[in-house]
């Protein structure tokens, strides 16, 4: 086979892998539907752009970030091939377990050691229930969505019952649980959490070996097995990242709305795989980045901030996010001839 | 007097910005077999593709009979009466015989309900004509790959074709199916129908074609009436110098045994013994699902020991997964590249390095420096030709994507190598270059298994070679002393009848 | 042809959008009014909603614009969020959940915007004013009818009561329970059988009541906080033919064949309490916060209940129907 031509645009953009490729047009989509929000934009009174006034943009970025956050750990669980339904159930249990700790338990000792050790019974809670469904996945080759499923319902259930199906509020005085709300509601701190996060997947993802085994199991995994990679483990420690994500967001979720709250979360899953999707991640396995899916969350998140600013029917945001999907994959798709 | 049938005049087509075919021009005669030879990437598989309507060429001319046509896709094809028998046979296996010739088909007249009468004796005829015995209604997962190809030739006959494409058709056949696709192709050719047949196969080529096309670099090179050439010459067009033939004949074998088989049973093994030597090839023939793989998946730990042992350089091993058997120092080639070796979507560096990132990485972060180097001083002794190796490993050509995974093999630098059906389906350069690997690995004293379909290439490479008959070993050969017909012969028949009437 | 279909989707989606912006136009003189509603699924918010608009369209001179936060507290925190953005001239917030709105209200106030709490309350008084019924009176009504209702049936204070609650975050649902919980502590005898959660909604409350009677062979009240939910049980009962065995009370007491005025005109319902829509006050305290810059309105306006029976139901319903 003869190499291409060096030195031009046109074989660059051949040269560079298909994977960055498709992150490149993802990223193009993004940058239209910025524009075309500036565009609809309404303007404030001293003639801005609302859009793009820092506020707004912030807005947005808080606004992401929890369904952000779960959307990374679930792009590993999606490049495996697999997928995690449970993961707005998660996100409830750990709202309930840390508003519960935070209230019900006196011990006595200082504020950040309560709060530290709430937080960390939380992200326990989580990643076990993780864990759980990793290891009968990766043991009992039990298919993931079934068991993610059975997770969703099951995990629920469990916050349900702790909390006996009540929320757990956290209070706005001076006693611990409020503590706790204050520091971590923050716009500053979510957003901070979000991008620390998405720079630790990311090179975990592309700079790791764990990140090659990821990728190596969903793109085929017969062939995996054949070259002699652990992929139990790798099938585990996926899902339990996505536990371990899911508690987190759980955690500044209680403290953003200031409850523990047993529904929280319902319909997060489905978000996070939209957002995995429409960043280029196939549901197949094998292919796809953490950029791409940084990409996919923003783009939903632009797109809904677009539409609340001229105050669309909430409906029609649905219909219009479903349609953004759809169009999305389409235009992935495209360009990909049979082999 | 022998007319044409189809003329392709100039055919052009990119992919992805590399040029696969440049004016690319052939013609075939009706009731001729035609060949179409070249090395991997020469353009063959693409040119037939075109002729079928799989892809649509970029530019040219097509004639049927004389008259100008457009091939844009397979309905044009089979409305032309072309008709293409993949490598791979794309038929349903959960369907029966019947059914996958009436599918997709515009000879049979569907109707909103099925009618199995109505399958059968629509698909009755063209059996008949093939020669399959099995009837219209018995599944095709339960037929042999030979029989399997009769199906898929019987469907190109029920689309009424008079221009049938083979490519590759012999690659997974053993022998005695091959006789009979032979046979048939001879009766097609009575019929007039013509045969584009593609191949590497030298051999074969002299046996059944009339003419022959050399292909090289997308370039149709020249077309020769079979009698008036050599293998020699072909060759020489098809890589464009001159070459020679080598023998792959390890050079000495010690004495030191590395690894021994002793009694192992398996699901699918039966008491199967044998030694390995150091730097010794050792073949491994027998029918498919004769337990050649099989000793591979028992050797990496896929398949649970019932019975029996395996001894490593003298001790009892323990191998209960393949990573276990990789850190014994054993590694193995799978027999089928795509489905059980290449990750198509990572790249090429990366499908190379897959299974020894440790030694590459840094606290579990993969270092790009390290990896690289290693894995560019192995590529380059395999001479594996690529544009980039972040490119993924899907764009490469056969051959050089069993160089890849051979590098993933000998990245760990094993003491053993399980290589299985290694050639399957590559070209003779490419073929040549592993042959030359195989060698050098022998010299470097490492155990080499070696299972193949191609008796002569076993012949050439091993010093003994084992024959596997129903999942236990039937004999053990001298590869020096032994011939084709005594390896097929034991691979087919019980030893009683070794030498009774054939 | 694939490359065609995509743009005619992208078309369709740019024209979805382009027709559904409703962004006030700055150049009328009108007030921007942004109310912010918990859950538009809800029978009693739906008839705020159209209440709510039809006053504000007669008033001639506000653009309202609703936003549907579908029981989602992070949805609705976003829209409120987004909202603020827009510099409303008044925001009006209905909240789903106390907590989570509490931090984004005083939001909104920080940014000077004036904001009404509409009928559910939140953790701190991040907000103008506060309009409200009082649901502990309602629930005292409520407990005070049981009672009397079970003295009637037994001749002394006892009997099986089933609570069906509302989404328990909600201060409707804890004062109506407290209210009635206070008056029925009272009495030993009566007791509350089951409470299950149904979150306001119908069709969960019948599932839920359909649990409860399997496991209890007498009942004698059912209580529910809304219509809706009294309806579900009250199905839930027929189904199993017990439906003659209690009574049903709720809480909401809309106008409308669907409304719960009608159902207890039609003996389904025992009784039930018109809990004001709150919304002719709202609409009231609004226009003259928008008209008016002086004008500073009360930190709280409580709006009167009232009690429901087969005795005056049929004379409110035709009332109800001539406001319509």
């Amino acid at each position: 086979m003869k190499s291409a031509a060096a030195g031009s645009a046109a074989s660059f953009w051949r040269r560079i892998s298909a994977q960055n490729r498709d992150v490149l047009k993802s990223v193009g989509a993004l940058a239209a539907i910025c524009i075309l929000a500036v565009l609809l934009s309404p303007t404030a009174a001293n003639g801005s752009y609302i859009f793009l006034q820092l506020g707004n943009l912030t807005d947005i970025l808080r606004q992401v970030s929890l369904v952000g956050i779960i959307s990374l750990a679930m792009n590993f669980v999606i490049l495996t091939g697999g997928i995690d339904l449970s993961v707005g159930s998660i996100l409830a249990l750990s709202t309930t377990v840390v508003a519960l700790v935070l209230t019900k338990w006196q011990p006595g000792l200082s504020y950040s050691i309560e709060i530290t050790l709430a937080v960390l019974a939380a992200l326990a809670v989580s990643t076990a229930s993780g864990a759980l469904s990793g290891a009968v996945i990766a043991v009992f080759d039990v298919q993931p969505f079934v068991v993610t499923l059975a997770g969703m319902i099951g995990i629920r259930g469990l916050a349900k019952w702790l909390s006996s199906n009540a929320n757990v509020d956290v209070g706005f005085g001076q006693d611990v649980a409020s503590t706790f709300a204050a520091i971590f509601r923050g716009k500053a701190v979510t957003i901070g959490c979000y991008v620390a996060l998405a720079i630790v997947f990311a090179v975990l993802l592309s700079r790791t070996i764990f990140g090659r085994y990821v990728r190596a199991v969903g793109d085929n995994e017969r062939a995996a097995l054949y070259a002699g990679l652990p992929i139990r483990q790798v099938k585990l420690w996926v899902y339990s990242l996505s536990g371990l994500l899911a508690g987190f967001a759980g955690v500044l979720y209680a403290a953003e709305n200031h409850q523990g709250n047993p529904n929280a979360g319902v319909g997060y899953e489905l978000d996070a795989i939209a957002a995995v999707v429409i960043g280029g991640t196939q549901l197949s396995g094998g292919k796809g980045t953490i950029l791409g899916t940084i990409v996919g969350t923003l783009m939903i998140g632009v797109l809904t901030n677009m539409l609340r600013l001229n105050n669309v029917d909430s409906n029609v945001e649905m219909m219009v996010k479903g349609g953004i999907i759809l169009l999305a994959v389409a235009v992935q798709k495209q360009g990909k001839h049979v082999r | 007097m022998s007319q044409t049938i189809l003329q392709l005049s100039e055919i052009n087509k990119r992919f992805d910005g590399v040029l696969a075919l440049q004016g690319a021009s052939f013609s075939v005669f009706a009731g001729e077999v035609h060949g179409l030879m070249g090395e991997n990437g020469a353009g063959k598989s693409t040119l037939a593709k075109i002729i079928a309507g799989t892809i649509a060429a970029d530019g040219g001319r097509f004639f049927v009979d004389g008259s100008p046509v457009t091939i844009n896709d397979p309905h044009d094809a089979q409305r032309l009466g072309i008709s293409i028998i993949y490598q791979e046979l794309d038929l349903f296996p959960h369907l029966t015989v019947a059914e996958n010739l009436a599918i997709g088909n515009r000879q049979f007249k569907e109707r909103k309900f099925v009618r199995l009468a109505d399958l059968d004796r629509f698909a009755e005829p063209f059996l008949e004509q093939v020669g399959l015995t099995c009837g219209p209604r018995c599944a095709v997962r339960s037929l042999s790959m030979g029989g399997r190809q009769l199906v898929a030739i019987a469907r190109s006959l029920s689309m009424r074709a008079r221009i049938i494409l083979m490519d590759e058709p012999t690659s997974a056949l053993f022998d005695d199916s091959v006789e009979r696709l032979f046979n048939l192709v001879g009766a097609l050719k009575q019929q007039g129908v013509a045969i584009v047949y593609v191949s590497h196969k030298m051999d074969e080529v002299f046996r059944v074609c009339d003419r022959v096309t050399v292909m090289r670099d997308g370039e149709t090179i020249g077309t020769r009436a079979i009698q008036e050439v050599s293998s020699a010459e072909l060759i020489r067009m098809m890589i464009g110098k001159e070459w020679q033939a080598r023998d792959c004949k390890p050079a000495i074998s010690n004495d030191e045994t590395v690894l021994s088989f002793s009694d192992l049973t398996t699901a699918k093994l039966r008491d199967v013994s044998f030694d390995l030597r150091k730097g010794e090839v050792l073949g491994i023939a027998g029918l498919l699902g004769s337990g050649r793989s099989e000793i591979g998946a028992a050797l990496m730990g896929l398949d649970r020991w019932k019975k029996g042992q395996i001894i490593l350089r003298g001790e009892p091993a323990s191998i209960k997964s393949v990573k276990k058997a990789m850190e014994a120092g054993i590694r193995w080639l799978p027999e089928d590249r795509k489905l059980d070796g290449l990750m198509m979507q990572m790249s090429i560096l990366e499908n190379g390095t897959i299974s020894d990132l440790r030694p590459l990485s840094w606290f579990g972060f993969v270092s790009r420096q390290r990896e690289r180097r290693a894995a560019m001083a192995l590529f380059g002794s395999l001479s594996l030709k690529f544009a980039s190796t972040s490119l993924p490993v899907g764009t490469l050509s056969g051959g050089n994507q069993q160089k890849v995974l051979l590098s993933r093999c000998l990245l760990g630098n094993p003491d053993i190598v399980f290589l299985d059906d290694p050639t399957r389906g590559i070209d003779v350069g490419a073929k040549e270059d592993i042959y030359r690997i195989i060698e050098q690995l022998a010299s470097q004293g490492k155990g080499i298994l070696l299972v193949s379909s191609e008796l002569p290439e076993l012949l050439r490479c091993c010093d003994r070679i084992l024959v596997m008959r129903e999942g236990t070993v039937a004999a053990e050969l001298d590869a020096g002393h032994t011939t084709q017909e005594e390896i097929l012969t034991l691979a087919t028949h019980a030893p009683a009848q070794v030498g009774g009437p054939a | 042809m694939k490359m065609r279909l995509m743009r005619i989707m992208g078309l369709v989606l740019l024209t979805t959008i382009a027709i559904s912006c409703n962004r006030p136009s700055p150049n009328k003189r009108q007030f921007f009014v942004a109310f912010s509603q918990a859950n538009n699924a809800e029978p009693y918010r739906a008839a705020q909603n159209e209440l709510m608009t039809k006053l504000f369209a007669q008033a001639g001179d506000v653009k309202l614009v609703i936003a549907d936060a579908q029981q989602d507290n992070s949805k609705q925190v976003a829209q409120v969020e987004t909202f603020i953005r827009q510099r409303p001239d008044l925001l009006i917030v209905a909240p789903n959940e106390r907590a989570a709105l509490t931090a984004v209200m005083g939001e909104a106030m920080e940014q000077k915007i004036p904001v009404i709490c509409l009928e559910r309350d939140i953790l701190q008084p991040n907000y103008t004013t506060l309009v409200h019924s009082d649901n502990i009176v309602i629930g005292r009504m409520a407990g005070e009818f049981i009672r009397d209702y079970l003295i009637n049936k037994y001749k002394e204070p006892k009997g099986a009561v089933v609570e069906m609650q509302g989404l328990l975050g909600v201060e409707a649902a804890i004062n109506r329970h407290k209210g009635a919980a206070d008056v029925l502590a009272k009495y030993p005898d009566i007791k509350i059988v089951a409470d299950p959660v149904a979150d306001w909604i119908q069709a969960r409350a019948k599932d839920r009541m359909t649990e409860v009677l399997r496991g209890h062979p007498s009942v004698d009240v059912v209580y529910a906080h809304n219509d809706p939910m009294a309806v579900g049980a009250y199905l839930a009962a027929k189904e199993l033919g017990r439906e003659q065995e209690m009574i049903f009370v709720g809480v909401d007491g809309l106008g409308g064949p669907a409304g719960g005025i009608k159902k207890v005109e039609d003996n389904i319902l025992a009784a039930t309490f018109v809990y004001p829509l709150c919304v002719d006050k709202t609409v009231e305290v609004a226009l003259q916060m928008l008209r008016d810059p002086n004008f500073h309105p009360e930190k709280e306006y409580t709006v009167a209940p009232q009690l429901v029976t087969p005795l005056n139901a049929a004379e409110l319903y035709k009332q109800t129907r001539l406001t319509q």
